[in-house]
């Protein structure tokens, strides 16, 4: 009795530790992957503020991973991807590094180099994935993440720009870009704000600024340079501190949170709200939070724009079931259904010309909401993100000079 | 056998959860205050975490902000629940119904009472919208600024709210302890309410409302979650700015944030030593007031 539950014991070790053998699964094929997932749990720990993208996850995605693959997929909210870093480093610490409790992270920019600083990520095997010849790897915004390569440790999802959404009903013309936003604001008191860095919004709006200091981000490019940033920080304190006292508050306090200036926007507050995903502002129309008249667009001098991704930590004990899951979000159906504005309206992080022709019809159909500018006209004026560097000595030096 | 079981095996649970996950985490965390984090590279430990947080800009206003946060709930708190408890020790109509009121709000979680004073207090809440429908206002901004303000208004209006009723039972059941023979005996002597309430009733209530407020206090100093929705950016209470070290990108950051805890740590401690010196020769004076 005690010895067949031993081998009992002893088998399922082994079975889970097939699938946590990373090693060993990038020595097998594709349906040996899919044969391995079978029957497998994949927790996705993801951000879970937004009702339509855990429907689409949990309900959509889920079921058919669950009646193709018979794989159960385990959506995990949080409010803040740094909570699973957080997780996976505690994990890394105590010693788990075959039954982690994270199999896949939606995951991009400053936190994916945390998990490279950490040693995090489970690396090397996006080749394997059938659908990543959909992904155009050439393209510098998607095989680098903030600056920081690739280097094939996570699978791209969606590209997102920033954009600033404002209500027409109230404030017909907007200011186009940045010099005419900064007149707005000494014409206006007290009808802008932006939240304060560290916040993800709020600190790639200062970035915007940064840029416009800087003469644009063509000099900001490649690695963190002390004499460049200090010289367009210089600038950047300056514009940020003449403004303050025509922002909310008089700028004596700001935001915390961009669910804060997004809940000020939808009360009437603060004639602005921005985000990085546009998808957002028609999500909350359809939700009866902010007014129908509210508008979106993006500046003339371009805003900035950047790819995220979903990541399998090295613990995680599901690794084939999180792959089988990563190739499945980079399907052409996948990258369609998504797209559509009453179910998310994310841009796809593929090249729609490598789908088949019914997904480029399917995509060709889509009619926009009418409060969410089209990704295609914000792409005409696209700017790069800076390498993470830069973007901790921006947070620091905004906390320093103008958020005190 | 009499019963006199072994209390080591009546406290074992007990000392499992305490010593086995609170004091292995309160362990680990000093441990990482200390820069030793061996995933991260850091084999050697100093007190670099230390020196950092004490010498940043913000910790002395941060600390200073937190410390006023904590002084005013608690006090405010202490002493409307003082007068709420006396009056709930009588019966009169509607005493039921107010109790019960008092005991339900202790279930409400302090976050859903945050969004709350948000839906009411903020300059587009309830009452402002009032004040503009009664022609008071124009505009948002007009309205008093209680919420992200730097005196904390929102917070401690908070903190008070979710406070007196709990202080308040706390009391209540002490006074039902207590009994009306003191009191009674100190009025039939001639003393007027005033010096009852005063040389009789409080010091036998002391310990009991020294012991509800330095909960409340640790609790209003140590919790970040409220400063974070309803306080300013700047200063950032310190449970708050911890937090944001423990969720910074940049995972270096993780000692200090360990550091700041365990400063906050510290503070409720000599709090609570504080407490215990403050209660314990009161506790036989108490016993016969005259």
């Amino acid at each position: 009795m005690l010895r067949t539950l031993a081998a009992l014991f002893l088998m399922s070790t082994a079975a889970i530790a097939d699938t946590a053998d990373g090693e060993a699964l990038k020595a097998m094929t594709w349906d040996q992957i899919v044969e391995e997932a079978r029957g497998g749990t994949v927790n996705w720990f993801m951000w879970g503020g937004a009702d339509t993208i855990n429907r689409y996850v949990s309900d959509h995605v889920g079921a058919i991973l669950k009646r193709d693959y018979d794989i159960t997929l385990n959506r995990v909210g949080v409010a803040d991807a740094v909570e699973v870093v957080n997780n996976v480093l505690t994990e890394k610490e105590a010693g788990i590094t075959d039954t982690g409790a994270v199999d896949l992270i939606w995951i991009n920019g400053e936190n994916f180099r945390s998990m490279k600083q950490g040693d995090l990520a489970f690396c090397g095997y996006t080749d394997l994935l059938p659908n990543n010849a959909l992904v155009n790897w050439d393209n510098p915004a998607i095989a680098n993440d903030f600056g920081v390569p690739v280097d094939g440790c996570e699978v791209p999802w969606n590209t997102v720009q920033f954009a600033f959404a404002h209500d027409s009903a109230t404030l017909a013309e907007p200011p186009r870009d940045m010099a005419a936003l900064l007149d707005w604001i000494k014409a206006n008191p007290g009808r802008f704000t932006y939240p304060a860095p560290p916040d993800f919004t709020g600190s790639v709006f200062v970035r915007h600024v940064f840029y416009h200091a800087a003469g644009g981000a063509d000099a900001l490019l490649g690695p963190f340079d002390q004499a460049r940033f200090d010289d367009a920080a210089a600038k950047t304190w300056a514009i940020l501190n003449e403004i303050e006292p025509f922002l909310w508050r008089e700028g004596q306090t700001y935001p915390n949170t961009i669910a804060q200036l997004n809940e000020m926007f939808a009360n009437g507050e603060v004639a602005f709200t921005f985000n990085y995903d546009p998808s957002q502002f028609g999500l909350a129309v359809q939700a009866g939070t902010y007014p129908e008249t509210t508008r979106s667009y993006g500046l003339t001098g371009g805003t900035i724009g950047n790819t995220n991704y979903t990541l399998i930590p090295f613990n995680s004990p599901n690794k084939a079931a999180a792959m089988v899951v990563q190739n499945l979000l980079l399907s052409g159906d996948e990258q369609l259904e998504k797209a559509k504005p009453d179910v998310w309206g994310a841009s796809p992080a593929i090249d729609i010309t490598r789908t088949s022709a019914e997904v480029q019809a399917g995509f060709a159909a889509i009619e926009g909401h009418p409060s969410v500018v089209s990704a295609d006209v914000l792409a005409k004026a696209a700017l790069p993100e800076l390498q993470a560097d830069w973007l901790t000595a921006i947070e620091a030096g905004w906390q320093a000079q103008v958020g005190n | 056998m009499t019963g006199r079981a072994h209390p080591f095996w009546l406290l074992a649970p007990v000392l499992l959860v305490l010593g086995g996950l609170f004091l292995t985490a309160l362990g680990l965390t000093l441990i990482r205050s200390f820069r030793y984090m061996p995933v991260l590279g850091l084999t050697e430990p100093d007190l670099a975490a230390y020196a950092a947080i004490v010498t940043s800009p913000g910790f002395l206003a941060s600390l200073g902000l937190s410390l006023w946060i904590a002084l005013a709930s608690t006090s405010l708190s202490a002493l409307m629940a003082m007068a709420a408890a006396l009056l709930l020790r009588q019966t009169f109509p509607g005493r039921r119904l107010i109790g019960f009121l008092f005991q339900m709000n202790l279930t409400v979680p302090h976050v859903v009472g945050a969004v709350g004073i948000l839906y009411l207090v903020s300059q587009s809440g309830a009452f402002a919208r009032l004040a503009y429908a009664g022609g008071l206002i124009t505009a948002p901004g007009q309205f008093p600024a209680l919420t992200h303000d730097p005196l904390a208004i929102g917070v401690i209006l908070l903190y008070v709210w979710k406070e007196v009723p709990f202080i308040t039972l706390i009391l209540l059941a002490n006074l039902q302890t207590i009994g009306v023979d003191h009191e009674s005996t100190a009025r039939s002597l001639g003393a007027s309410p005033w010096q009852t309430f005063r040389h009789v009733t409080l010091p036998m209530l002391r310990p009991g409302l020294l012991a509800a407020s330095a909960l409340v206090f640790a609790f209003a100093f140590g919790a970040y979650e409220i400063p974070l929705l309803l306080g300013a950016s700047s200063p950032k209470a310190l449970p708050v700015l911890a937090w944001q070290s423990h969720t910074d990108v940049d995972l270096a950051a993780r000692p200090e944030a360990a550091a700041m805890a365990v400063v906050i740590a510290l503070i409720g401690l000599a709090l609570l030593l504080a407490y215990a010196r403050l209660t314990r020769p009161m506790s036989d004076r108490g016993r016969d007031a005259r």
